[in-house]
């Protein structure tokens, strides 16, 4: 017995060893956005925890398998263990401070920052959505716009989002961050866009619905294009020009939309 | 040929004339206050009704219930021979076999929806099917597999098996379930049939508004999932009862068999939440037909409403798969280790916790549905917790394998696949209890790799562990080995290979329920479907192997595992009353390597010693 626990243990490190270098692998899409940030960070951290739980688990089984098996049925029974003493407690001690720990952090600690709506932002998005298609508004410059989002890079951005029918959901892969997209609310996400760039260069600056809404689901979205906050705000006023084609709408709100109606 | 089909016959035919009376009598009230007389989506919800009660009534309620009710004399007994599969028979151990061949019927169409889905997801540029198509074919596939993860291994080895587990002739109620099984012919109907109605292209979680905006299709599915459901509460109420009051002579709930604790704990689980599912598709139906505004913001509903009723039960219901699958590998590693279920206290203990914490966790669904703020960190914290008692079911499972002498059977290669596939599909639900993490992971393909590597490499790996386990004592006939082995191997290379790189898609920008996503993944969803197609096949040889071992297998012994729970002291197939004489239980079902032990034994005609 305690040579297979030797064994089993030394394994045991060697596996988790590995498994912590991939998990310090870049596996992540650019990340383009502060909240984006900390939830990589997260991730990070629980991976670097599930590792060793992984390669545990593995490491017994393997080795038990490899270990015990007899060829052809058993002629006599294994030593009758039963598992009432202390292997049990020490298991449930573990494993319990395991979850208590990840779920403080990276849980508790992380979920006021990610979550945290800018009461003060330095641009503010309302997002209109309907069966298929997305309406962005600047209420600050009166400007609509249906083809992109363009956004300014280092800003608080607070994007108020509502549907007009059925539930969506506002998606932006590149940014990490997404929230529902419900008729008669409106719904918040808050975030600083952290690096210039566009949608030809990563598809993952897309706005993309993120909840099944019926047909034109998976074709529901947009480019998105981060630049800086001169670019930004020269392309607001040349939005906001009658002669540059597109016309300034009225801010896009919740009661404008109206909120779904009726089914029939 | 006319005897064999003449319950689902008369079945049918009664149904005919239910749905008559039923839209019939809707008509009369339409008319009398001033509308038309039909009106599809009404109408037919009154109509089915009355369809289903004439269904049950023509299957078999009428001989069962029917005559007494009024006063008639009773009927005589139905078929004896193979027969007996289509009529209204109320011996468990018929009951399971039909419900194992019905939900691996469906498994295995659904599986070819799978295929279908894999097959388009070759081809972001030119797929094969339009999206509508598609998200009706999605939404099938995942309805049907949602019914075989809640119903085959409770309904099939549930039924075949706690009886004989615990040393009874039948179940408490017999009667209810014969009904709970032919419910379940009105749902594989109603599902089909909704196609011809436009389907319905919500999924399988028919989030409103617009589950209340789309197709009629949908009036369907929310009648076949009340239906359903309706089957499930049945049969929880029944194992419940059967376990709590049949148990065998000796046998205390310390002796009980591990997988008749999981059905036990299953069933309280599936007794207390379904009732919600139908509940939030009633209101649905009734925000569509009746002009209730439950979910319609524009009229004082709430659409997140159905969230939260909705997932109310389809969390629990995730332990409704889970805890059956749990069961079953702990009941076969004893067997295959020669070893006692290591902590089985323990391992009940976690069947415990998950049952009293499986209702509030619920929303960890909804992290981003724009619900309050205030209610993130508590489902967070619960959601966390809920690992711990999930956890107990690996140290068992560890503490059994871990020096015993392991004997490589299909049944155990299974049980251990099992093991290694739910260790990943745990873990990686730690990702999505994560609120931060969550919100970009949400809607993801991360999550569809999440829950099949949970439903199917968990629980579909555990079903096909008992189904070689038990298949020599269902049938009394043997397999083929090396098929069986095939089945394995191809399953767990094709089942990782698909889902692994799915991980991965979803962290990459791969939402779900997409009918084309974006071109720089194709290579990786190429490289899915392949093993998709590997999985699929995997399958073809299991079917080629019960085609085989029922036709030509080798017969059967009653105890072919020289196992020690009470099913294996009857004969392959056991006779109609499972045991000659009531069987007493006089020790642990799991005392292997405990000198002069022994679980239980049928008395010897008139002799008061025992067979050891």
């Amino acid at each position: 017995m305690r040579r297979d626990l030797a064994v089993v243990g030394v394994a045991w490190l060697a596996a988790t060893a590995l498994g912590e270098l991939f998990a310090r692998a870049n596996l992540y899409p650019t990340i383009r956005s502060d909240k984006g940030h900390e939830i990589v960070e997260a991730f990070r951290t629980l991976l670097a925890f599930a590792v060793p739980v992984f390669t545990f688990v593995l490491v017994v089984l393997i080795y038990s398998v490899l270990r015990y098996r007899v060829r052809g049925q058993p002629d006599a029974d294994g030593p009758p263990l039963v598992g009432r003493g202390l292997v049990p407690v020490a298991w449930f001690v573990v494993t319990a401070a395991l979850a208590v720990t990840i779920m403080i952090d990276p849980g508790l600690v992380n979920l006021p920052t990610v979550v945290e709506a800018y009461t003060q932002p330095d641009l503010v998005v309302q997002v209109g959505s309907m069966q298929w298609a997305w309406t962005i508004t600047y209420p600050q410059y009166g400007v609509t716009t249906r083809s992109e989002l363009v956004l300014p890079v280092d800003r608080k951005v607070r994007f108020d989002i509502t549907s007009a029918d059925v539930v969506h959901s506002f998606w932006i892969p590149a940014f990490y961050m997404r929230i529902d997209a419900v008729p008669g609310m409106t719904t918040s996400v808050s975030l600083r866009p952290t690096r210039i760039g566009s949608y030809a260069e990563d598809p993952n600056l897309r706005l993309q619905c993120s909840q099944l809404c019926g047909l034109g689901h998976a074709l529901m979205t947009m480019p998105v294009r981060v630049v800086s906050q001169a670019d930004f705000d020269a392309w607001i006023h040349q939005q906001a020009r009658p002669a540059s084609g597109s016309s300034p709408a009225a801010p896009v709100s919740a009661s404008e939309h109206g909120t779904g109606g009726d089914a029939r | 040929m006319w005897g064999a089909f003449h319950s689902i016959g008369r079945g049918l035919l009664w149904a005919v004339l239910g749905f008559a009376v039923g839209a019939g009598g809707l008509a009369i009230v339409r008319l009398l206050t001033g509308h038309s007389a039909w009106s599809f989506e009404a109408s037919f919800s009154l109509g089915y009704l009355g369809a289903l009660a004439g269904w049950l009534m023509g299957v078999g309620m009428w001989e069962r219930w029917g005559r007494t009710w009024f006063g008639l004399p009773a009927a005589g007994e139905g078929p004896h021979d193979w027969r007996r599969y289509l009529t209204f028979t109320t011996d468990h151990k018929v009951i399971g076999i039909q419900y194992l061949v019905t939900f691996i019927a469906v498994f295995l169409l659904s599986g070819l929806l799978a295929m279908l889905i894999r097959v388009q997801m070759l081809d972001p540029v030119h797929p094969l099917l339009d999206p509508g198509t598609y998200n009706r074919v999605m939404s099938m596939h995942g309805i049907l597999m949602i019914a075989v993860a809640v119903a085959a291994i409770i309904g099939g080895f549930g039924n075949y098996v706690i009886p004989l587990l615990i040393g009874a002739e039948d179940m408490a109620f017999p009667r209810l379930n014969a009904l709970s099984y032919w419910l379940i012919p009105p749902v594989a109907i109603l599902l089909l049939l909704s196609q011809a109605f436009g389907g319905w292209d919500s999924g399988w979680t028919a989030y409103a508004p617009l589950s209340e905006r789309n197709a009629s299709g949908q009036v369907l599915f929310n009648l076949a999932i009340i239906t359903f459901g309706l089957s499930s509460i049945l049969g929880g109420l029944n194992f419940i009862a059967t376990i709590i009051h049949l148990r065998a002579r000796g046998m205390g709930w310390a002796r009980l068999p591990i997988f008749a604790w999981a059905i036990f704990i299953t069933s309280w689980i599936a007794l207390l939440y379904t009732q919600f599912f139908a509940a939030a598709l009633l209101m649905v139906q009734l925000d569509r037909i009746a002009g209730t505004s439950f979910f319609k913001s524009a009229a004082g509903g709430a659409p997140l409403l159905y969230q939260h009723i909705f997932w109310f039960y389809s969390h629990p219901a995730v332990y409704v798969m889970a805890l059956p699958a749990f069961g079953i590998v702990l009941e076969i590693l004893p067997h295959f280790a020669r070893k006692p279920l290591f902590a089985y206290r323990w391992a009940i203990a976690g069947f415990l916790g998950i049952l009293l914490m499986s209702g509030g966790v619920w929303a960890h669904h909804m992290f981003v549905a724009g619900m309050s703020e205030t209610l993130l960190a508590p489902f967070l914290v619960t959601t966390e917790i809920i690992s711990i008692p999930t956890g107990l079911v690996f140290l068992s499972a560890l503490g059994t394998i871990w020096m015993g002498r392991l004997w490589l059977r299909p049944p155990m290669l299974f049980a251990l696949g099992m093991i290694f596939n739910f260790l990943i599909g745990g873990i990686t639900g730690i990702f999505l209890a994560d609120v931060p993490t969550d919100i970009a992971l949400h809607d993801t393909y991360f999550v569809v790799a999440h829950f099949h590597y949970t439903i199917v490499g968990g629980e579909i790996f555990a079903l096909f562990a008992a189904l070689y386990y038990w298949f020599p004592k269902m049938t009394g006939r043997l397999y083929h080995e090396r098929l069986a082995q095939l089945h394995f191997w191809l399953m767990l290379i094709g089942f990782n290979g698909t889902f692994l790189p799915m991980f991965w898609l979803g962290l990459h920008g791969m939402n779900r329920r997409i009918a084309t996503y974006p071109v720089q993944l194709q290579g990786v969803n190429e490289v899915v479907s392949l093993m998709a197609f590997l999985l699929g096949l995997s399958f073809v040889f299991f079917v080629a192997n019960m085609g085989y071992a029922l036709l030509r297998g080798p017969k059967a012994a009653a105890n072919p595992w020289a196992a020690r729970t009470l099913e294996w002291q009857v004969a392959s197939p056991p006779p109609l009353e499972n045991f000659p004489r009531p069987p007493v239980v006089t020790g642990h079902p799991y005392d292997y390597g405990v000198p002069g032990s022994a679980h239980g034994v049928i008395p010897r005609e008139g002799a008061a010693g025992t067979l050891a």
